[in-house]
């Protein structure tokens, strides 16, 4: 698990909205499933449950609170509304490297985040099942930041990314997406990149840390208020927490008088 | 049915809903939590039907949309203007329209009195997590020759602040002393009506507004146009019966502090009820609610064989073959339109986006109050030079609603009249405003439409049943009030009730647990 006990000083925390997009039945739940709860659960229903689902990511100087937002289905009939993609600072595009027409619809939604969601937004394309593949097993494989060498990547897996372009088309193997298929497309959009399996728990944890640490310092606000709403955007001047009524404290202010006449 | 294919084909529901208005949504995140297989859809590509709300460019597309196609019952005559900021001496960023999605503008913009059924079942639902909520604050009147307004630079001069509490009454400096005392009478009536209910019987509430304030109480007519704006009344003081308004500055009066101090009523952020039912449409889908926009019902076929009777309905759908239901959910004013129950009316409304705040409009009322995001001002009909019509009235809208860029102010404007006549008046008083305003501020865009829907008249709206098909239900218009009102619950209430009857106990509507990984630690 990421969530670090060992903290002595509290570190600076901050919430950070991440959305998932991805075909259906490619992993999408599953892997906030493993990263959230270390569990995998094999044929499991399509999507129903939380609205979102929250996960600490521990950093060196920092620690980040996910928020991460299901799709709940929606994508299915192009169906997700403006608020799902309203202020998210990250995504997770899944696709299952053993269909091939999955990448290409993660590549339908890479471009509508491009479209509807906020300019900064970092966004992550994942090929799940890897356990699928002759990769499986292998922890330390199939794995890279498609952004620059100053992106940090996460503990032991710098220059993972290029040692398993030879893995593509193996015989016996379900994969169908090759790594540098996939590769070239990340970094051409500029995308972090990974591939992992939600049932394995390969490199799960680790794409989260990635996000975690791609945000930019700037754009990160710590606490966080009653709702869902991460990371809205700053106004200067008089902030936007003066104005916003916390409905948390209802039961609280109910003995509020109403009208003093 | 396979859940997971992307096709609807063929597949079999307990629940079709048919557009993705509040009320729509409403009931699909209540069906589908009370365990109801649930299709919901909207021919349209965006949520919200006349609830909808839009960034520039979808707003463009939208008024293009409303005048070709003329069988669109809801709204007809959008047009926009934009106006060129280029040869202004000091363009600004704040003088020039940003991109099209910094923009959130609402159709049917309406607020939420903190004391509504409304408010309680997006609490109990814990729909409101997904929500952020932003005060309303003061309610003003447009007077421009009050006696003792002093020369100074802001809109207080030509607007004042409509007392909402004691504390406002005694500090307010345009109301006599004589006027103080018989609206202190007037609000304790009001707000404490049990106290004396043999005399309320006797009450006869029927008469007009003005006339129940002059003969019952004596409230000197100065004080009639406030009292008519916290009532939110769309109809001139003549017009309005004691018993629409009387209650509704009831709940205006009990609402304050309710939340939280100096405020009574709340929009949600990005959009008020267009953001409102995305959150409710989204929980449904967490509940295994299923949507489909852009989905239009070419054909409904209602069938009566007795092996038909777990799903009667069968829709013929535009690009995706045919569904099966049992119960089936649609609005007067789609495909099923007929003769309605509840009158229709038309209002002129427009959407302006503003280059500059109104500052003033926006006082903090109370020490720990939230700093107002909106502003609701009424412009009496007289105070516009045509004393014959109803009231203009103007929400404004700071950057704060997030429903546009730092700097901007957004507009909305509402009068029960429709067409060039409303319109003339809705640009005059946002012209008044913004010259009270004393600020270089011009409107860069604006949007203006005629929309009909129902306008509360104290008789409650009613589901109607299909003709000769007892299982369909279509909702009434939607409501062009400017606060949301209650009995859209009660129709949602009433429609849930259809579906699930007997096997729910009636308190579990919209009361829902926390689901895993939502509440707050």
């Amino acid at each position: 698990m990421s969530e670090s006990a060992s903290a002595n000083a509290p570190k600076p925390s901050s919430s950070v909205k991440l959305v998932l997009l991805g075909e259906a039945a490619v992993g999408k739940s599953s892997l906030v499933l493993r990263f959230v709860n270390n569990d995998f659960q094999e044929n499991k229903e399509p999507t129903i449950g939380a609205a979102f689902l929250t996960q600490k990511c521990s950093l060196p100087t920092r620690t980040i609170k996910f928020e991460i937002w299901d799709t709940a289905g929606q994508e299915r009939f192009a169906s997700l509304a403006p608020m799902y993609y309203r202020n998210a600072q990250a995504a997770l595009v899944v696709y299952d490297v053993t269909k091939p027409s999955s990448l290409t619809k993660a590549k339908h939604w890479v471009a509508e985040l491009q479209r509807q969601a906020s300019p900064g937004i970092v966004i992550a394309l994942v090929g799940n099942k890897l356990d699928l593949t002759n990769d499986g097993g292998d922890v330390s494989g199939a794995t890279g930041t498609a952004q620059s060498e100053s992106e940090s990547a996460q503990d032991g897996d710098e220059g993972a990314g290029e040692e398993d372009e030879v893995q593509d088309a193996v015989s016996g193997d379900a994969r169908k997406v090759s790594t540098r298929e996939a590769t070239g497309y990340a970094e051409e959009e500029g995308l972090l990149f990974f591939e992992t399996s939600a049932k394995t728990g390969t490199n799960v944890v680790d794409v989260f840390t990635a996000i975690a640490n791609a945000i930019p310092e700037s754009s990160l606000k710590t606490g966080r208020g009653t709702g869902a709403g991460t990371g809205q955007t700053a106004l200067g001047g008089r902030s936007a927490e003066d104005s916003r009524v916390n409905l948390g404290d209802r039961n609280a202010a109910t003995a509020k008088e109403g009208c003093a006449c | 049915m396979d859940t997971l294919s992307d096709t609807l084909s063929d597949t079999t529901w307990d629940v079709i809903i048919d557009g993705t208005g509040v009320s729509q949504s409403l009931l699909a995140l209540a069906l589908s939590r009370s365990g109801k297989k649930v299709l919901h859809m909207d021919s349209n590509q965006y949520y919200g039907g006349s609830d909808a709300a839009f960034s520039l460019d979808e707003a463009q597309e939208w008024a293009e949309k409303v005048n070709k196609d003329t069988h669109g019952l809801s709204f007809k005559d959008a047009s926009i203007l934009k106006h060129d900021t280029s040869s202004l001496e000091d363009p600004s960023i704040s003088s020039k329209l940003a991109s099209s999605r910094a923009y959130t503008l609402s159709l049917s913009p309406y607020f939420l009195y903190a004391r509504s059924q409304l408010m309680s079942a997006l609490v109990s639902s814990k729909v409101f997590r997904q929500l952020e909520f932003m005060a309303v604050g003061s309610w003003w009147i447009y007077a421009p020759e009050q006696p003792d307004s002093k020369n100074g630079e802001g809109a207080e001069n030509v607007l004042y602040r409509v007392p909402g509490n004691r504390e406002d009454v005694f500090a307010a400096t345009h109301i006599s002393m004589k006027s103080k005392r018989t609206l202190m009478r007037l609000l304790r009536h009001i707000t404490k009506p049990n106290e004396d209910e043999a005399s309320n019987e006797d009450e006869d509430m029927s008469m007009p507004l003005n006339e129940y304030l002059a003969s019952k109480f004596s409230v000197p007519e100065e004080l009639h146009n406030p009292l008519l704006s916290l009532s939110l009344s769309q109809l001139s003081q003549q017009d309005t019966s004691a018993s629409y308004a009387v209650p509704r500055i009831q709940r205006h009066l009990s609402s304050i502090g309710h939340l939280g101090p100096g405020f009574g009523a709340v929009i949600a952020k990005y959009g008020g009820g267009a953001e409102i039912l995305q959150a409710a449409c989204r929980a449904s889908a967490v509940g295994g609610g299923v949507y489909a926009l852009d989905t239009r019902i070419e054909d409904c076929l209602w069938r009566t064989g007795s092996e038909y009777s777990e799903h009667r309905f069968l829709l013929k759908l535009a690009n995706e073959g045919s569904v099966q239901a049992k119960y089936m959910f649609s609005s007067m004013s789609d495909n099923f339109s007929k003769e309605s129950s509840t009158p229709v009316v038309e209002v002129a409304r427009s959407i302006s986006v503003v280059s500059g705040t109104f500052p003033s409009l926006f006082p903090i009322a109370v020490e720990g109050a939230p700093v107002p995001a909106t502003a609701v001002l009424m412009f009496p009909g007289d105070m516009l030079g045509s004393p014959e019509s109803p009231p203009v009235y103007l929400q404004v809208h700071s950057s704060d609603t997030g429903e546009c860029p730092h700097q901007q102010s957004v507009i909305y404007c509402s009068v029960a009249l429709a067409g060039p006549e409303g319109q003339a008046l809705i640009e005059s008083a946002t012209d008044r405003l913004i010259q009270a305003e004393g600020l270089p501020a011009s409107v860069l865009w604006s949007l203006r439409y005629t929309h009909s829907g129902s306008l509360s008249n104290g008789e409650p709206r009613r589901l109607t049943v299909g003709d000769g098909v007892p299982d369909l239900y279509m909702f009434p218009p939607s409501s062009l009030d400017l606060a949301f009102e209650d009995d859209t619950l009660d129709l949602v209430k009433e429609a849930w009730k259809k579906v699930v009857g007997d096997e729910v106990d009636d308190a579990d509507f919209m009361m829902f647990d926390d689901r895993d990984g939502t509440s707050d630690q």
